[in-house]
């Protein structure tokens, strides 16, 4: 039964979404916002239950939330900051949060820092040497890939006007990021055809007879609910 | 010659309503009919080298495998998660699930139920795989995991403590896996684990991601810091296709049980729909470009 009502939940989501691709309607709006109530309320749960109750006040009250963790009275700083981040809510007191804010960006830059140093920095300047001792086919690749470094570098270095050299330098740079824009397109473009094809499977699985045909009838129901909706707009009087 | 630029011109203008409709026609037609198209599936390097990667794990080692995608990406990474597993159960290795996403939770129970219940093989909760819970904070939850796991957790999804799980003596850090495995469909994905624990703590590291992704996981993957990358729906019919060969070949062994049915994978199935609108996409970029041309050439 329950299966059974999340089916028919599921398809009217759905084509309620893809109703926009006709315009804007109440359908659409409508699961809009319960996808944006549902997502609030399952990661503020799922955040309660699974992090905040462990790991911070299974620390503070380690006898009474039984997390596994022991006592640490240091817990009660984040605690604070936690607390501090809720008062964005407040106009007189939302100064306060900007302290855990900072404190966030504080430890994220300098988390950041480092890892992006050493893994995107370092690591990838030394891949983007030619390793002379490999295949033709190999060292053709890596000599691509060094030209596309350099010129898609010197693109982004604006100390010095693009003109003679540097300008074509540039230019070749250019058609590298160009290629790599289209090859993101490309790929984008295949994600969304992928969750197409996902929705559209789970459609087709419950059009069968054993679903009670739940995608043709709410199909259905759309169509005459959004042609009525459509034709009241039409013969409306117009507003100022 | 004037009025095939007209018709160019008003194609070019066409209510996108009509290519929407097209479009959902190639994707439907050919799911609602896989035996009218059915184009084969090459395998490409970057899934071998996954499939290799996966396949030289021995019995008992350990593996994490992240989980970061939701509903909105299931179509492309859940395929691969499926496969994923059913690979590292079929060679005895002890899988630990974690997810870095709140929908991650519920991806992770989905995969791991899809494998118990094809009843393919004989595995056991806290003695072949773990799940951990989902822990709100991304990149410092992957951070803590490569230095110390258990300052995040102390329990498994079902609150069991980990003193009472076998699986998880000895596991400290990132360090103590011999392989970890990111099915990422955002941040944090492949680049935070690259980033915050398989580099700086040299643990091999292979990933499954959305088509959207893959360009900016590439250069991770040219310089070996990603062994492999399974790329979208294309990746996972490929790997789907290699685990599925691999199965049927493999001879009975104390992990697999034989008699229960060796189903293929749904990314295949789904790969003749993504072709076909891959082509009409590109017939529509060609004709687009073409009335583009003509117009401002006629308005010149």
């Amino acid at each position: 039964m329950y299966e059974m009502i999340g089916v028919w939940c599921v398809v009217l989501l759905t084509l309620s979404i893809f109703s926009y691709l006709y315009g804007d309607n109440p359908f659409y709006k409508a699961a809009e916002h319960a996808f944006v109530g549902v997502s609030a309320g399952y990661i503020f749960t799922i955040t309660f239950w699974d992090t905040i109750r462990p790991n911070l006040f299974g620390r503070l009250f380690p006898e009474a939330i039984g997390a596994g963790f022991e006592f640490d009275g240091t817990y009660i700083f984040p605690l604070i900051l936690g607390v501090f981040m809720l008062f964005r809510l407040s106009k007189k007191y939302d100064w306060l949060s900007r302290i855990s804010i900072a404190y966030i960006v504080g430890i994220m830059a300098g988390l950041k820092f480092y890892v992006f140093l050493n893994s995107n920095l370092l690591t990838q300047i030394k891949s983007s040497t030619v390793n002379l001792s490999g295949t033709y086919f190999t060292i053709i690749n890596e000599v691509i890939i060094l030209i596309g470094v350099i010129s898609g570098l010197v693109y982004f270095f604006f100390s010095k006007e693009h003109t003679g050299v540097i300008g074509k330098i540039s230019r070749i740079g250019v058609y590298f990021l160009m290629i790599k824009f289209g090859a993101s397109f490309g790929f984008a473009v295949m994600g969304r055809i992928s969750l197409l094809i996902g929705r559209f499977e789970e459609l087709i699985e419950f059009s069968k007879p054993e679903y009670y045909y739940s995608t043709p009838a709410v199909l259905l129901f759309m169509i005459v609910a959004i042609g009525y909706w459509a034709f009241r707009e039409n013969n409306s009087p117009i507003q100022d | 010659m004037d009025r095939i630029n007209d018709i160019f011109i008003k194609l070019g203008q066409l209510d996108r309503r009509y290519i929407f409709l097209l479009i959902a026609l190639s994707v439907l037609i050919p799911l609602m009919k896989p035996n009218w198209v059915n184009i084969p599936i090459k395998t490409t390097n970057n899934t071998e080298i996954v499939f290799n990667e996966i396949n030289n794990l021995k019995e008992g080692d350990k593996v994490l495998v992240s989980f970061e995608y939701g509903a909105s990406t299931k179509p492309e990474i859940h395929p691969m998660s499926v496969a994923v597993l059913q690979h590292l159960f079929s060679k005895g290795v002890k899988v630990y699930t974690v997810p870095l996403w709140p929908e991650g939770l519920m991806m992770a129970k989905y995969a791991i139920k899809e494998v118990v219940e094809s009843k393919l093989f004989n595995i056991i909760e806290h003695s072949d795989y773990v799940s951990l819970p989902y822990k709100a904070g991304g990149e410092i939850v992957i951070r803590g995991i490569a230095t110390d796991i258990r300052s995040i957790f102390t329990q498994d999804v079902n609150n069991v403590l980990f003193d009472e799980i076998p699986m998880m003596k000895g596991i400290k850090s990132v360090a103590d896996f011999d392989f970890v495995f990111d099915l990422s469909a955002g941040v944090p994905g492949n680049a935070e684990w690259v980033q915050f624990a398989c580099d700086e703590y040299k643990v091999p590291l292979s990933s499954g991601c959305t088509s959207i992704m893959v360009t900016d996981a590439i250069p991770y993957v040219e310089s070996g810091q990603i062994r492999g990358i399974l790329a979208g729906m294309p990746g996972a019919a490929e790997y789907e296709q290699m685990v599925y060969k691999y199965l049927n070949d493999l001879d009975a062994n104390k992990f697999i049980n034989k008699e229960a049915a060796i189903i293929p994978g749904k990314a295949t199935s789904r790969m003749s729909a993504q072709s076909i609108a891959h082509v009409l996409m590109v017939i529509f970029i060609v004709f687009g470009n073409i009335s583009y041309y003509l117009l401002r050439r006629r308005n010149n």
